[in-house]
């Protein structure tokens, strides 16, 4: 990635699409560089450090079994699509270089080479599985259509190992609903996702980050029409030296939109996380609900969190809260679960646990939350060894 | 026979502040004792130090429970070996359901006494029926730890537990607090249920009302962390009329 322009030159003969108008995305994305600190959206994800230093082992890659849903698997490996997505009508649409876009989307018009294209106008429900692989860089545009009344879930199941920038664009008619999981449990992933809402469309989108070096999920919501309505769910599970970042942009444009958002990071080791969220409720958008809570767990005094929930108000008839709360494993909870007979590892690996599950009492889909259940417990017993040896060992 | 739980002049507190000075107490199975006594007496802190809380500093004295010195026994070993704590306040758990809570320390302790772990659905046949029998709902044991329960809720969760890991020791920390006197009824049965020639309870409560429901063998009352005098069940009913005014004067003088 740090070689853009040499990254370019090689993917250009498979490159689709307008690629004279892509190459100028590229000087373009040049001419700005990687977003650093100074950019305001980017103040706790410093990428160009992020990128160039040792990036910190992922643990053992967890396979995830999700035959209980019957989706349709796309696996992408390095970048090429490794099965027929025919049958989904998925193919790839390249992107239409945007010149005034940021830097990151800049790189990603230039170089995207591959990525799904669904688009959905009826029943029933479909199910798609996106698995990406690999350990090359690898950029994506995936787009998610859904005409009215329609419901799909896509999972994004990010298990690759070196650094992919990821976009994706949502479309939701009236009365759709999307559920949108993003599991990364390895590699670099720096993601963007656009979502646009008519009346009454649900955008559900659950985050779990549970290895990565380096995670950026950013995600910006616009509630156009009435009864619109996004829920965004992420946990974290940080350790070694990983960078995990949730940032949400929630713009209720339209009156009687809802918006609820959650955050639960449990920070192991050196881990950093970050949290930002940011609701805006324009003039005449009357009686918005929105709410956001950020929890943070620190399992060590090396880990780091930083959190930014911000509310821009504009209507004066709307309920919008935000909270923030960060503490250790508490004492007395401790205590509760020693006095039934469980010891102190396996009580703290029950409460790291219940914290990061919370992520799941969002979720309406039992097979999904089972699949997200097993990823979470596989990772956290992993995590229990590592950790609390090293605690025990003082 | 020796004494299920033998407690000599137990000296306990935090830091440089005393709480426990010198409590003699001693248990048989089956018995069952109540302690009542004013606020700040240090009944809860005597729950918790039996029950292995870190925090506290044992200064002197012994306690012997079933052959073993507690004071050797983290809190987990103590539960293993039999004793059990109702909690005053149960802890919420957000994210773990009271199931996966009750099988894992089931199995914790069927393991630490060297019994087989108990697989999902002769679990899952228990606790349903050590439910019922409290009149819970099968809901409960899928909901959240404590989260969201009522007063009531908690507390016959906590009797639930102790029917659960059947304990030879039951220490019910007020578990009459924040119970109207209906749900009290509730937890009583479920306690009462539980008595056995086998088993000693522990009832520790500032109000002699818990006592018309689980009727103690032996009642102390307990001031400025020493037990100042036991007798029958009569002694409740005396204190509902008198007060702790007396033990209160007690208090201090030594202050």
């Amino acid at each position: 990635m740090l070689n853009a322009l040499a990254h370019f030159e090689r993917a250009k003969p498979h490159l689709s699409g307008d690629v004279e108008a892509r190459a100028q995305a590229l000087q373009q994305a040049e001419l700005l560089g990687l977003p650093t600190r100074r950019v305001e959206a980017w103040h706790y994800t410093d990428l160009p450090r992020l990128l160039k230093r040792a990036s910190s082992p992922s643990g053992a890659l967890i396979g995830n079994d999700y035959s209980t849903l019957k989706p349709h698997y796309l696996v992408f490996e390095n970048g090429q699509l490794s099965t027929d997505a025919a049958q989904l009508s998925a193919e790839f649409v390249a992107p239409e270089a945007d010149l005034s876009a940021d830097a990151m989307t800049l790189y990603n018009h230039a170089l995207a080479e591959n990525g799904v294209t669904l688009n959905f106008d009826k029943s029933p429900e479909t199910i798609v599985v996106i698995e990406t692989k690999g350990s090359e860089t690898q950029h994506f545009m995936h787009r998610v259509k859904l005409g009215a009344g329609v419901k799909a879930t896509v999972v994004d199941d990010h298990a690759a190992l070196g650094y992919s920038n990821v976009i994706w664009h949502v479309e939701l008619a009236a009365d759709a609903q999307l559920t949108l999981v993003h599991i990364q449990q390895s590699g670099q992933y720096v993601g963007h996702c656009t979502a646009n809402l008519a009346a009454n469309a649900q955008f559900k989108q659950t985050t779990l980050l549970t290895g990565g070096d380096v995670a950026r999920h950013a995600t910006h919501v616009k509630l156009q029409q009435a009864g619109a309505k996004a829920d965004l769910h992420s946990a974290i599970l940080g350790r070694a030296v990983s960078h995990n970042d949730v940032t949400y942009t929630i713009e209720h444009q339209a009156a009687d939109t809802h918006s609820h958002t959650t955050s639960h990071q449990a920070l192991a080791d050196a881990a950093r996380g970050v949290f930002q969220g940011k609701v805006i409720v324009q003039r005449d958008a009357q009686r918005v609900d929105a709410q956001m809570q950020a929890r943070a767990m620190m399992l060590s005094s090396e880990a780091e969190i930083n959190a930014k929930p911000e509310l821009e108000i504009y209507a004066d008839d709307v309920a919008c809260a935000h909270g923030t709360a960060i503490g250790e494993i508490d004492a007395d909870a401790l205590f509760f679960l020693r006095a039934r007979g469980i010891d102190e590892a396996s009580a703290r690996q029950l409460l790291i646990t219940g914290f990061v599950e919370q992520l799941l009492t969002h979720c309406d889909d039992k097979a999904l939350a089972d699949v997200l259940r097993r990823h979470i417990e596989q990772k956290i017993s992993a995590l229990t060894l590592t950790k609390l040896e090293a605690d025990h060992a003082v | 026979m020796s004494a299920l739980l033998e407690i000599s002049n137990l000296q306990a507190g935090i830091g440089d502040k005393a709480i426990l000075k010198g409590l003699d107490l001693t248990i048989q199975a089956g018995e069952v004792h109540a302690i009542m006594g004013p606020n700040g007496s240090g009944k809860s802190t005597l729950s918790y130090v039996l029950s292995g809380k870190d925090g506290y500093d044992i200064t002197g004295g012994s306690m012997q429970f079933d052959g073993q010195d507690l004071a050797d026994l983290q809190a987990e070993e103590r539960a293993i070996a039999g004793l059990f704590l109702a909690f005053q306040y149960p802890l919420e758990i957000p994210g773990v359901t009271n199931m996966t809570f009750l099988k894992t320390a089931l199995n914790a302790v069927r393991r630490g006494r060297g019994e087989d772990e108990m697989d999902a659905a002769s679990f899952l046949r228990l606790a349903r029926e050590k439910s019922r029998a409290l009149g819970m709902d099968d809901d409960m044991l899928k909901r959240q730890l404590n989260v969201g329960f009522s007063g009531g809720e908690k507390k016959r969760n906590e009797i639930l537990q102790m029917a659960m890991l059947e304990p030879k020791l039951a220490i019910l920390d007020e578990t009459d607090s924040g119970l109207d006197i209906d749900a009290l009824k509730i937890v009583a049965e479920g306690v009462n249920a539980q008595r056995s020639p086998e088993r000693g309870m522990l009832v520790i409560t500032h109000y002699q009302r818990l006592l018309d429901f689980i009727k103690p063998d032996v009642v102390h009352v307990m001031a400025n962390g020493r037990i100042v005098r036991s007798g029958g069940p009569e002694l409740a009913l005396e204190l509902e009329k008198s007060g702790y005014a007396d033990y209160r004067g007690n208090e201090a003088a030594h202050a």
